[in-house]
């Protein structure tokens, strides 16, 4: 088997096919309902965009460890990455909908509402741009970066470009860990403009690593199911694995810490939030989120012998991302849309952008060697065992 | 109790791994190798099932109940009092307390179960079967609950330089 990945044509007819349902969501359901139809868009572009800011996270981090065990795998989270330009024209189309999304957005919010008048110097539309903008700059210049020394790494034995990736790995964490916790609050928290956590950036964090590390899982089982990875044995799988579990137990940490503090201080102004999700229609989905995304995946990872088998394995990443679909819902669709749907809008929604995200990042995959052929470490992740 | 022993020293480790995944074949007990290094191999062929890890998640099961029956008798049924407006019986404040309480007691009787099926405490003397185990050689120490005969001749055949027949009561050093 040859060392690059090529998308078949069914599977390019797939994704494009995908890309058109959602399409074809996105614009009836623009005609029909708009406010529904923005929410589902801010709610998709932050489902892919953490993935890919996750997948970069994950990047940089096996190179701040220097894990010997994934340097095979490199790749994959590296392709993740490859959607943030598309991500980023995708938030910048937001701009039509901000004032379906947002209430500070509306006009005339300020004489109305007292608090958002407050916030007005930092929630208003121009500056909201700006910072997407920002934000993007900082992220996918680093992401070119990064893919430019793995590129140059192939071509050249050595370690110089292993240590340049270092590098930038590092600079890429502190960004993505500030300013993607910035973009959460920015993009997601504001909906409710009057709450805020001091928790939920950093919960952001978590949650994109974790669900990237889901894809990753998914990734690369496909692939290996392909032919591809010969050389990846239960010690990989053992320790995707383990990835899987913790993060599940860290995630359910922060989501309980955010919620335990709320609910027991019990103040008017951080209640509102939780109130209709804990008590209101939306409890169902409350406690859904907490089953699916932490109850499931710790007990079953639990135990090592089931939790390395590749089946469970695919089976809990894909629970995984139908659980971040209900998280962000849960964050996003109270406080815009303010009524549980549940349709062939978000369903093709979905789906069209699962078609997007995959037609780029296969695509980013195919052009690049599927394992890195010069990294320093990869004859030990070859021969890495229990 | 058969306290005799069948010692077999090996002076390659690969010759070492071949005798005992073939003694692990017939089921016979091997009871403890010592050795001047160890590597991977020697470690996998060594390495038993260990039943510990099921009985921690029973003894973290009992705990969280234990804890939470504990939690609602006193603030439910023994001293009910209000604070906060909450009601008496809310679990969410629980949470942490069955979290911290089970990590605890599960780690603490996880190491105590640990220590006591191998036999370990502090003060233990250590069991020396034959005073030159520390050399550079490494000795498979056999059990002889199978027929002793036939040890040796599978320990010979798998190039055993030498092979000692021991009594521990005697050769305990303390």
């Amino acid at each position: 088997m040859d060392n690059t990945f090529h998308a078949s044509r069914k599977m390019i007819l797939l994704a494009v096919l995908l890309m058109l349902a959602g399409l074809a969501a996105i614009i009836t359901g623009l005609i029909t309902d708009p406010s529904r139809t923005w929410s589902n868009m801010l709610l998709n572009n932050m489902y892919f965009i953490s993935i890919s800011v996750g997948g970069l996270l994950f990047y940089a981090l096996q190179f701040i460890t220097g894990s010997s065990w994934s340097a095979m795998f490199q790749r994959i989270p590296l392709a993740l990455g490859s959607f943030l330009p598309v991500g980023a024209l995708l938030m910048l189309v937001l701009y039509f909908g901000l004032p379906d999304i947002y209430t500070w957005a509306q006009p005339g919010i300020a004489e109305a509402d007292k608090l958002i008048a407050h916030k007005q110097p930092f929630l208003n539309t121009p500056f909201y741009m700006v910072r997407i903008i920002l934000y993007f700059a900082m992220w996918v210049s680093l992401f070119f970066m990064l893919r430019k020394h793995a590129k140059n790494e192939d071509l050249l034995p050595g370690t110089a470009y292993y240590k340049k990736s270092r590098h930038h790995a590092k600079v890429f964490v502190f960004v993505a860990t500030v300013f993607f916790s910035l973009a959460a609050k920015d993009w997601i928290m504001t909906i409710d403009a009057h709450w805020y956590s001091t928790l939920f950036g950093f919960r952001a964090m978590i949650t994109s690593i974790y669900y990237a590390v889901a894809v990753i899982v998914l990734i690369i089982l496909f692939l290996k199911r392909r032919g591809y990875f010969t050389s990846m044995g239960e010690a990989h799988r053992h320790d995707f694995a383990r990835y899987l579990f913790r993060f599940s137990i860290v995630w359910g940490y922060l989501w309980f810490m955010q919620f335990l503090i709320i609910w027991y201080a019990n103040i008017p102004e951080l209640t509102a939030y939780y109130y209709p999700r804990f008590v209101g229609d939306w409890k169902h989905l409350f406690y859904l989120e907490m089953i699916m995304n932490f109850v499931i995946p710790f007990l079953i990872m639990m135990s090592d012998h089931i939790g390395k088998k590749p089946t469970v394995m695919a089976a809990i990443s894909i629970l995984l991302l139908a659980g971040l679909w209900v998280n962000l819902y849960l964050q996003i669709m109270p406080g815009s849309y303010g009524v549980i749907r549940f349709g062939f809008i978000e369903t093709a929604m979905w789906l069209g952008y699962a078609g997007l995200f995959l037609l780029v990042v296969f695509s980013s995959l195919s052009r690049m060697a599927l394992m890195p052929l010069n990294h320093p470490q990869l004859e030990e992740s070859k021969q890495h065992h229990l | 109790m058969n306290s005799k022993h069948t010692i077999g020293v090996f002076d390659d480790e690969d010759k070492l791994v071949k005798a005992i995944k073939y003694l692990k074949s017939k089921h016979a007990n091997i009871k403890d190798v010592f050795g001047p290094s160890t590597n991977h191999e020697l470690i996998k062929s060594l390495t038993t099932e260990s039943r510990l890890p099921y009985l921690a998640v029973l003894v973290a099961a009992a705990t969280i109940a234990a804890t939470f029956a504990f939690l609602y008798y006193t603030s439910v049924i023994d001293y009910p009092l209000r604070y906060g407006g909450k009601p008496l019986f809310s679990f969410p404040p629980m949470v942490v307390i069955l979290f911290l309480v089970t990590i605890l007691v599960t780690g603490g009787v996880s190491v105590m179960l640990f220590l006591g099926r191998t036999q370990l405490f502090p003060g233990k003397k250590a069991w020396i079967p034959d005073p030159r185990v520390s050399d550079d050689r490494f000795y498979l120490v056999m059990d002889q609950n199978f027929n002793p005969e036939e040890i040796i001749r599978w320990l010979r055949e798998f190039g055993a330089l030498e092979i000692i027949e021991t009594d521990i009561e005697k050769s305990s050093i303390s």
